[in-house]
């Protein structure tokens, strides 16, 4: 023992390791998995040919016409019987099939993307709500924006029976209404009453504008929503409303769904999109609320709530990032389940509208003459559906493994 | 000295489904400023949940501060509105937690998130904050200071990010640090690190330390009052000698002599407070340690005692026959028992 003091101990017990980010520890990995890489380099080449065809190579499907060479085998040299090269053979309109096929991933992709956009999005952002307002009080204008928000989800329905679109804004202002009076009425038998018969109001009367029998509908909808409104304005009751919305868009088998929604919204890409990005919406918000309540109990949550800091910066700054991983390995596998739900579609005459080019339309339009022997014009589309899929899937597989902490040590 | 902070009549309670937990039940006591005040107790008597109901920290649902006053420079801390509360933690009291392996943020640095409080509270730039951030982990002793503020916490070890931690608590100058059980995954020479570290920085800095802890040694050495809680109740108040050498309460004679002793024959059985404490749900309607008690009597079961003056300044205890214990001649012959 020196008699001296140091002014600053000076630590020994350096635990000091490499430094590396995430995603380099997670490429790392990634590059040491087999089908991993295979996924990437389909998915890659999947993309630069959608995007670059897109880009560059100019195709008119309008007047893309040739009855003169109608489901011709494939052709890989030019002879004087055959001039024309179609590698992957024509169809029944004497398209080639290599164009379209590869015009048809730009729509895929486009489905893909926006479909798991619109999930991603408003799946996440409510699992987030949910999640972490079950573990923080709301505060007031939280409460508001939260519970109108919900009013205006809830009302979209009746809104949509009896096509009176302000409905939506009705029940978003009961949503709204319901935090305002919570303090008065908050113990009172009469607030369910009071609720039920709001709801009930509100979407009957504007249904019998349009058929008494729309009125009945939409006022037994509009009842059952005054019911979930009426509910004690908190975390719990926001996140039990949502996620139970959420367990009904699930107990629906997903195509049906879909389809269901395309039926109302009419065929055509877009309308894809948005069915294929609605069915999605529930297994983001289940997956990041089951997240976010995990994370929310961390105690770096808490420290940060020491140190004073709001619950948007908390939300988004401190939880959001700790609940990537496996938000991230959900949305690949999503592109995958998007790119074959709108093939799905499209082979049903429900997603793009012919003549755009798009691999379930081509294989909805071609399977008929498969007895006649044209193998062309079905198993060109339907490969580049499975090596779409197959791609995105096995890099999914990959990221999981690459971001799963637990494999972290490999 | 100034009365830095004052709680009155604290109630803190928690709704769960096998009923209401009464986990702070009715705790007043006064700090001053620059005071080092020892917070003991076993698991469960409510240390923790009174310090986060201190900065409002408690999970509502299902937590819930029932009743009570926290005077702290001159306001009620639970009549402050969210952005008033806001801005007491971190910039006037500040808190420590016990498990430093995840009280920080594995995706940011650890230099982000101490220049994140800066920001927030001081309003200084990132440049500033950053400058800041390298002084205070050199205030806290970590090596390297400016290399280190680009690191994530997996490449600091326990002590260090303690350490860090408290550096973070520290960024505003808080007049309170409440330090919630620190040591209490660390090693025993990293614990001795970081209590001389936090007992310097209070001397260097004046603010007032609430040490919550379990560990009665630690306690004797660095802090000037203890309060012990038992069962949500602050069942003695006093300063260290008093709690040490005049012990009123048979709880806390329990805790001491529970304690081993370097004087002891090697084989010497340690003593214990025979039997649990009561549930929480549903406390007994007398003194809540009756059940354990050695000294207790009839009357101890029916009325529960109320903390009152034992002796001069300022030792208070919460026992109907505290006149009847004398802490040393109990000792000597808890000794002789043996």
């Amino acid at each position: 023992m020196s008699t001296q003091m140091p002014e600053v101990e000076v630590l020994t017990d350096f635990a000091v390791r490499e430094h590396r980010s995430l995603w380099l520890d997670a490429w790392r990995r990634m590059k040491a998995s087999r089908t991993a890489m295979l996924g990437l380099v389909v998915v890659v080449v999947f993309l630069l040919s959608a995007v670059g065809a897109h880009l560059f190579w100019n195709y008119d499907a309008k007047t893309d016409l040739d009855y003169s060479s109608k489901l011709l085998p494939p052709n890989l040299v030019s002879s004087t019987e055959n001039p024309n090269v179609h590698i992957f053979g024509t169809d029944k309109l004497g398209r080639d099939i290599f164009t379209r096929v590869i015009h048809g991933g730009w729509n895929s992709l486009r489905v893909g993307l926006v479909a798991v956009g619109i999930s991603l999005i408003i799946g996440c952002l409510l699992g987030l709500f949910s999640g972490f307002f079950e573990s923080f009080e709301m505060n007031r204008i939280e409460k508001l924006v939260l519970m109108s928000g919900l009013g205006l989800a809830l009302g979209l329905l009746p809104a949509w029976i009896a096509s009176q679109w302000y409905q939506t804004l009705l029940f978003g202002g009961l949503g709204a209404a319901a935090v305002f009076v919570e303090k008065k009425l908050a113990q009172s038998k009469l607030r369910p009453v009071l609720f039920a018969a709001a709801g009930a109001l509100l979407g009957g009367l504007s249904g019998l504008l349009l058929a008494p029998l729309v009125g009945l509908v939409c006022g037994v909808v509009g009842l059952l929503i005054g019911l979930l409104l009426n509910k004690p304005v908190n975390g719990k009751a926001f996140s039990s409303i949502t996620m139970r919305v959420m367990d009904i868009l699930l107990s629906f088998p997903s195509y049906l769904l879909a389809i269901a929604i395309v039926a109302f919204l009419g065929p055509g890409l877009e309308k894809g999109m948005i069915a294929i990005g609605v069915v999605g919406i529930p297994v983001y918000a289940r997956l990041a609320r089951s997240a976010v309540l995990s994370v929310s109990q961390k105690e770096y949550v808490l420290a940060s709530q020491s140190v004073g800091e709001g619950h948007g910066r908390i939300l988004f700054k401190h939880v959001l990032p700790n609940i990537l991983s496996p938000i991230i390995v959900q949305a690949t596998m999503g592109l995958a389940s998007a790119i074959l739900s709108a093939a799905a579609l499209g082979f049903l005459g429900l997603g793009a509208i012919p003549p755009e080019p798009e691999w379930g339309a081509m294989l909805g339009d071609s399977y008929k003459f498969l007895s006649s022997g044209a193998w062309w014009a079905v198993l060109f589309p339907g490969l580049a559906i499975v090596f779409s899929v197959l791609g995105f899937n096995l890099l999914g597989d990959g990221l999981r493994d690459a971001l799963d902490p637990k494999m972290r040590t490999k | 000295m100034e009365t830095l902070m004052r709680i009155k009549d604290l109630h803190t309670r928690f709704h769960t489904q096998d009923g209401t937990v009464n986990a702070v039940n009715g705790i007043s006591y006064a700090m001053q400023a620059g005071e080092v005040l020892g917070v003991v107790g076993e698991s469960g008597c409510g240390k923790s949940v009174h310090a986060l109901s201190i900065l409002r920290l408690i999970q509502i649902p299902p937590g819930e501060i029932e009743a009570g006053e926290i005077w702290f420079a001159g306001r009620d801390l639970l009549k402050l509105d969210d952005s008033g509360i806001r801005k007491v933690r971190g910039r006037e009291i500040a808190m420590v937690f016990q498990d430093p392996m995840s009280s920080l943020n594995p995706v940011y640095t650890v230099g982000f998130q101490i220049s994140e409080a800066l920001m927030l509270h001081k309003g200084m730039n990132k440049n500033q904050a950053r400058e800041r951030a390298c002084e205070l982990l050199n205030l806290v002793g970590i090596p390297e200071a400016r290399k280190r503020l680009d690191n994530y916490p997996h490449q600091f070890s326990g002590g260090m990010r303690q350490r860090a931690m408290i550096a973070m608590a520290l960024s505003c100058e808080p007049k309170l640090l409440i330090a919630d059980e620190p040591t209490t995954a660390l090693d025993v020479t990293i614990q001795a690190q970081i209590i001389e570290l936090v007992i310097r920085l209070q001397e260097e800095l004046g603010m007032a330390v609430m040490w919550i802890t379990h560990d009665l040694g630690i306690v004797a050495e660095m802090a000037q009052n203890i309060n012990v809680m038992y069962a949500g109740f602050l069942i003695e108040r006093g300063n260290v000698h008093e709690i040490y050498h005049q012990t009123r309460h048979p709880y806390t004679l329990g805790l001491l002599g529970s304690l081993p002793s370097i004087d002891e024959a090697p084989g010497t059985r340690l003593i214990s407070i025979p039997g649990l404490p009561p549930d929480l749900i549903g406390l007994p309607q007398g003194c809540p340690f009756y059940a354990r008690c050695a000294f207790r009597a009839d009357h101890c079961r029916l009325e529960r005692p109320e903390l009152e003056e034992a002796g001069s300044s300022g030792h208070s205890v919460a026992c109907w026959r505290w006149r009847e214990i004398d802490a040393e001649t109990l000792r000597k012959s808890a000794g002789g028992a043996q």
